[in-house]
């Protein structure tokens, strides 16, 4: 039964800053059409462990250990390949919390 | 021509935050974009730069004066800072080869792609400013426009054909699809990656192909981790900056704690400052790099291609994060160290799994090996960063950046492959 609370997701990347961006303008987009409400908060894989600790779900274009939530690759959002994959995915992940 | 000329002249004249864009908006207009999104683009990216000059002038405000007490107080010669790299992309892109580096970058992967010279297809457009920083160092050197030119499209020509060359052993490593690494930066780190390989087979150092035990790593990872926060290294690094140039000045106490706490404070908010100001510019990338990719995908479907990436990608792996961590303060032990060196590290220290990002793939998860090609690697961008401080020092001039009275000179760690072709074309053709 998916929770009423809003959903944190996590977006992880390299540096913050270049390929996070567009990561989480793609996850801003994607809930915004499925009218699922979330906090989207951006950090470096070195704060990733730390900030899981908030977070409910982490979309990372970089690997990610060390972490107790789901990671789901937000590579297909800045290589073009594998995008309505996993856009569905993400949204599956986030309506089952 | 005269006339396209001057009027090139006259827009660039404005400076970066001005220039940049207008030349991406009509970039984004012409790769099929609606005037509203390549206009907010443009907007976009010329705040980001506006930002990046900010973060900029607190660096030199608080760092300048303090790097110069180091140096007489001390006679410490690190009197180079080393910007970092969002500095660094922000002069690259600052300056006229910058101004035109997507179109001389797109058009080099185009003629390549169509020539069957590489299967790579490079939208990361954020990371065309390393062809560009090696383009603008040629031309502030040579004072030749074309020149500068011809060495950015080497470097490009150089980056797609390596990513195409490392591909199969990352997308081996990651477990990914067709992509390659189509870093100005990684690939060029490949030209001391590939001998190390062959050196640590001849001497039989961690023969097995074997990832170092899991377990041993993580608990390693977990006690240097904290030397991976840039605010943490910024703070300290402000502390003993502060203590070498201020604590032999005689100030009074209430002075001294001032002046080291404000150094500090200064470092840790450039350190968290600089990325947040240059993911404003990145966005507004991100519409040129959408319409670039649908526009390169479209001509060239159905033939096998790899989609280029940031290197950016490969930086979570565990063993290059723990190397990474190490590196931090063994690249600072460096600096003091090597005979020579006049970089201070400090902008690059928070991005040092950029370094050795490339390695950890290649040594196959070997730990003595990645760390000891990293160290290598450091020692080899370090001098050429210390040699070629003057000439990065007179690129950020030559656009406009104003170092403040007695400020330092900036610097930054080297490239592998653009650099030496900086050093051939001043022995070639040097002003």
């Amino acid at each position: 039964m998916a929770s009423a609370r809003k959903k944190r997701v996590l977006i992880v990347c390299g540096t913050a800053i270049a390929t996070s961006t567009m990561v989480a303008m793609k996850v801003e987009e994607l809930l915004r059409e499925h009218k699922i409400e979330a906090d989207i908060r951006r950090c470096m894989t070195s704060e990733a462990k730390t900030a899981a600790k908030d977070a409910d779900l982490i979309v990372a274009t970089t690997q990610v250990v060390d972490v107790a939530i789901p990671v789901i690759s937000g590579i297909p959002f800045i290589s073009g390949v594998g995008v309505e994959q996993v856009k569905q995915e993400i949204v599956n992940a986030l309506r089952a919390m | 021509m005269d006339v396209i000329k001057s009027v090139y002249d006259f827009i660039t004249g404005f400076g970066p935050s001005v220039m940049m864009p207008i030349i991406i908006t009509l970039l984004a207009l012409v790769l099929g974009a609606r005037f509203g999104r390549a206009l907010r683009a443009g907007i976009t990216v010329g705040i980001g730069f506006i930002g990046i000059n900010l973060v900029i002038g607190l660096l030199f405000q608080y760092m300048g004066p303090a790097a110069q007490g180091m140096v007489q107080n001390w006679g410490v010669t690190l009197d180079a800072i080393d910007v970092g790299w969002p500095v660094a992309a922000a002069i690259a892109f600052g300056t006229q080869i910058g101004s035109v580096i997507f179109i001389v970058g797109l058009l080099v992967n185009i003629i390549m792609l169509v020539l069957r010279l590489t299967k790579t297809v490079d939208v990361d457009l954020w990371n065309y400013w390393h062809w560009a920083y090696t383009g603008s160092l040629i031309y502030v050197a040579t004072g030749n426009f074309w020149l500068g030119i011809l060495g950015s499209v080497i470097h490009a020509a150089f980056t797609l054909k390596v990513a195409d060359l490392t591909a199969p052993v990352i997308q081996k490593y990651f477990n990914w699809p067709d992509l390659s690494i189509a870093h100005g930066w990684a690939t060029a780190s490949m030209i001391i990656i590939w001998p190390m390989m062959k050196f640590f087979d001849l001497i039989g150092l961690e023969k097995s192909a074997e990832a170092a035990q899991k377990s041993d790593l993580d608990r390693l990872r977990e006690r240097v981790g904290v030397m991976g926060e840039p605010v943490l290294i910024g703070l300290v690094l402000g502390v003993i900056v502060g203590l070498l140039a201020y604590v032999p000045a005689g100030l009074t106490f209430g002075d001294l704690l001032g002046k080291i706490l404000q150094l500090a404070m200064s470092m840790a908010a450039v350190m968290l400052l600089m990325p947040r100001v240059v993911s404003i510019l990145m966005e507004g990338l991100v519409p040129l790099s959408e319409q670039a990719r649908e526009f390169l995908q479209k001509r060239f479907a159905g033939r096998e291609f790899y989609i280029g990436m940031d290197s950016a990608l490969m930086i979570g792996e565990p063993l290059t994060l723990t190397v990474a961590f190490l590196l931090v303060p063994i690249t600072l032990l460096l600096a003091v160290i090597l005979p020579g060196n006049h970089m201070l590290p400090f902008g690059d220290l928070a991005a040092t799994p950029f370094f050795v990002v490339m390695v950890t793939p290649f040594m196959r998860g070997r730990f003595w090996r990645t760390l000891i090609t990293g160290i290598v690697i450091m020692v080899v961008i370090m001098y050429m960063g210390s040699i070629w401080t003057p000439l990065i020092t007179a690129t950020a001039q030559s656009i406009g950046y104003a170092f403040p009275e007695g400020a330092a000179r900036i610097s930054g760690f080297g490239n592998v492959f653009g650099w030496p072709l900086v050093m051939l074309s001043q022995l070639l053709f040097g002003k």
